[in-house]
């Protein structure tokens, strides 16, 4: 009894391995069949878009057909050394370590690596390197920032604030009207890394340059060593812990994601620290709601303003894949400016090409003016490996844990890790 | 000799159909469960992060594991809801199952509502009852003015493992109650006919008749129950996914960041751990138990 239930994971991975084996063996049947290139896309929100560019390209020629594949298991297929022919998904650590290993081709010879942006191929190589290859071609940046309510902000006479004392006025003077100044969603500890956390520390912190320290101390890590969680981000997330104590909604620790764009979309708050997906879920409750953005400002000076983005799809092309020149036909395809203009637009992203079409939502376009300028980090959340529960962690501190303590564990965390990677 | 082999002969023919059906689930065992756990086992001792390059570490897993508190108190977490849930879920289907067999009406019809928590799938109840726990409970403390009824419980840390309790509780005790009734079943009647000339109680029978007599399927029931707690997985992910911070997290819940997070072999030196505490667990259970010729 016991065996078998703690087995059953492994047991249907195994299951599912054998059945998708069969699937591509009878796939790669030879004859006059053209060559298929599968192409693993798995973003809900992008499949119905990426299926009519697929359609459309199979009917234009006869030699390539490339086959969508929504659902099977990415580090299975690198394990068995028959993972998918094209990919265009989120970028992250996890997604990196296939890269670090050299499991990914070298795309560097290809124009469209020349068309990206350098600030943004940069964002790539934050989370790890491969030498002397560009195997990760960024198709779609999300930028996210503070999202509020132009209309409460304009009732109230308030200005977006660009300093830490202008924010914490702006708080101040909606809390005296009688609005709660953020809504927080704590029951979902995701949104409190994604924004909270993130936001505050981005705004304070070079994240880049953190990270990049932290990892070369390793074991070191800890209360003694030149930067650490403890320290670096002892100010910071102090301030979460302020806005979080002074400025959310009382009921937050009981209200997941879902509940906060319903109540956001009511006009219950007056500013939402989420990303560019929640504008969609807003719109379908109040689709005439005035929404804007705005870095969360912690510092003194206007100059350090950033916003939070991360690699919401990216391109690649594995070393194993034995029909790279059809992928690399399709990548191509896929990298046509208007293509990619057209999917940008729809799902809010910012473009990652020099030539991209610039962003006109004006919901999204308060932070245009920062993505250009490169003032823009990769989430401090993102870059700690998924082993260590982080995002558990920050929705402790939200909930009352002590800041002091919670940023010891991650140090000790930290350390350990790299003991034994 | 000859003595030996004549009624050998016979059995044998038994023996080999028996073995034909044994063989499919034996090799299949084999194949999906033991190979893989021993391959497991043998990463353990590595740096291997599910692909690529690794290399053998030796012990560094498990030194590393004693001085997580991360894996340390979910080892505590899961060994403490796994005790209060077994005594809760045990003693409540005790009860119905008592009264279940018991001359009653509607006997067959209240059974059957007994059972249907059993049909649904965890994850399902979790998320009903996580809608419940967030909103409808705290509707009803605030109109009440209960304080602590106020806040979703699930949010409270040191609240939330009774939501999960509740839960597995509501969820188990199904199966629980259907081996019971099986064994009160099994009870002849003539021993409390007897009873009650001698002019026991109700109360006495149920502790000095009923209960002796089932205390087979109470261990049955306390074995399984307790191994199928520690397992605990599929509710906590449906009510807090490991929280409030850290506080709901459970050891299966641990070793399966080993796969999403890239740290494969130090979640299999976690999961092996696990094993070896169960297997000493149950052989302890077994030992403890086979002197009351239990099972």
């Amino acid at each position: 009894m016991d065996r078998t239930t703690r087995r059953t994971p492994r047991v249907v991975a195994a299951s599912l391995g054998l059945l998708l084996a069969g699937a591509t063996l009878t796939g790669c049947a030879p004859g006059d069949a053209p060559e298929t290139v599968s192409f693993h896309l798995t973003k809900p929100e992008a499949i119905p878009y990426f299926r009519e560019l697929i359609k459309e390209y199979n009917a234009s020629q006869d030699d390539v057909e490339v086959i969508l594949d929504a659902s099977s298991n990415l580090q299975a297929g690198f394990l068995r050394g028959n993972p998918p022919d094209l990919g265009l998904l989120n970028y992250n650590m996890e997604m990196a370590r296939f890269m670090e290993r050299g499991a990914l081709s070298d795309l560097s010879d290809m124009p469209e690596a020349e068309r990206i942006l350098p600030e943004v191929q940069d964002l790539v190589g934050q989370y790890a390197t491969y030498p002397g290859r560009t195997s990760v071609l960024p198709y779609s940046v999300m930028a996210a920032s503070v999202i509020y309510n132009t209309e409460m902000f304009e009732q109230q006479g308030l200005e977006v604030p660009e300093t830490y004392d202008e924010l914490i006025a702006v708080c101040d003077q909606l809390k005296a009207a009688g609005i709660t100044p953020f809504y927080g969603t704590f029951k979902d500890p995701w949104t409190v890394a994604q924004g909270w956390f993130d936001y505050t520390v981005g705004g304070e912190v070079d994240v880049a340059d953190f990270y990049e320290e932290m990892n070369e101390l390793g074991t070191e890590v800890g209360p003694e060593s030149p930067v650490s969680f403890q320290k670096t981000l002892a100010d910071p997330v102090d301030r979460m812990k302020l806005l979080i104590d002074n400025y959310a909604n009382a009921n937050a620790a009981s209200k997941g994601y879902g509940d906060g764009n319903l109540a956001f979309a009511k006009g219950e708050a007056a500013m939402y620290l989420q990303g560019p997906w929640a504008l969609g879920e807003i719109a379908k409750t109040s689709p005439d709601l005035e929404l804007g953005t705005f870095p969360l400002p912690m510092t003194d000076d206007p100059e350090d303003l950033q916003v939070r983005v991360n690699i919401d799809l990216a391109a690649w092309i594995p070393e194993a894949s034995e029909h790279q020149e059809a992928a690399r036909e399709f990548l191509s395809y896929l990298f046509q400016q208007d293509v990619m203009d057209a999917y940008n637009t729809a799902q809010l992203g910012y473009g990652t090409t020099t030539d991209a079409a610039p962003v006109t939502d004006p919901r999204i376009v308060g932070m245009k003016e920062y993505y250009e300028a490169a003032d823009f980090y990769q989430g401090a959340s993102r870059a700690i490996p998924l082993t260590i529960p982080t995002e558990n962690y920050l929705q402790g501190i939200a909930l009352g844990s002590s800041v002091e303590s919670t940023l010891k564990t991650l140090d000790a965390d930290w350390a350990r890790l790299a003991l034994r990677r | 000799m000859t003595t030996t082999t004549v009624p050998r002969r016979p059995r044998r023919k038994v023996e080999g159909i028996y073995y034909a059906f044994l063989v499919p689930s034996l090799l299949l065992f084999t194949l999906a469960i033991t190979v893989p756990a021993i391959i497991g086992i043998f990463f353990s001792f590595t740096n291997s992060i599910g692909f690529g390059e690794w290399e053998i570490v030796g012990l560094i897993n498990y030194i590393a594991m004693f001085s997580d508190p991360a894996i340390l108190s979910s080892y505590l977490f899961t060994f403490g809801f796994a005790a209060v849930t077994v005594v809760l879920v045990n003693a409540i289907a005790f009860l119905l199952a008592v009264g279940l067999t018991a001359k009653i009406r509607l006997k067959t019809a209240l059974r059957t509502v007994f059972v249907i928590p059993m049909v649904v799938s965890g994850i399902i109840i979790a998320y009903v009852f996580n809608f419940l726990f967030s909103n409808s409970l705290p509707a009803f403390g605030q109109a009440t003015g209960i304080g602590v009824l106020s806040e979703s419980i699930l949010a409270n840390p040191d609240l939330a493992w009774i939501g999960i309790v509740i839960v597995t509780a509501w969820q188990a005790i199904p199966g629980t109650l259907l081996i019971y009734i099986a064994g009160l079943l099994a009870v002849p009647g003539d021993v409390y006919e007897a009873a009650d000339l001698d002019g026991a109680s109700k109360w006495q029978q149920l502790l000095r008749i009923t209960l002796p007599l089932v205390v087979g399927y109470v261990i049955i029931n306390v074995l399984l129950g307790f191994k199928n707690f520690l397992n605990a997985y599929d509710v906590i992910v449906g009510l807090t996914n490991g929280g409030p911070g850290t506080a709901t997290r459970s050891i299966p819940m641990t070793i399966v960041t080993g796969f999403t997070g890239g740290d494969y072999a130090y979640q299999m030196a976690n999961a092996t751990m696990f094993f070896v505490i169960v297997v000493v667990i149950s052989l302890l259970q077994l030992r403890i138990t086979r002197g009351r010729n239990a099972i």
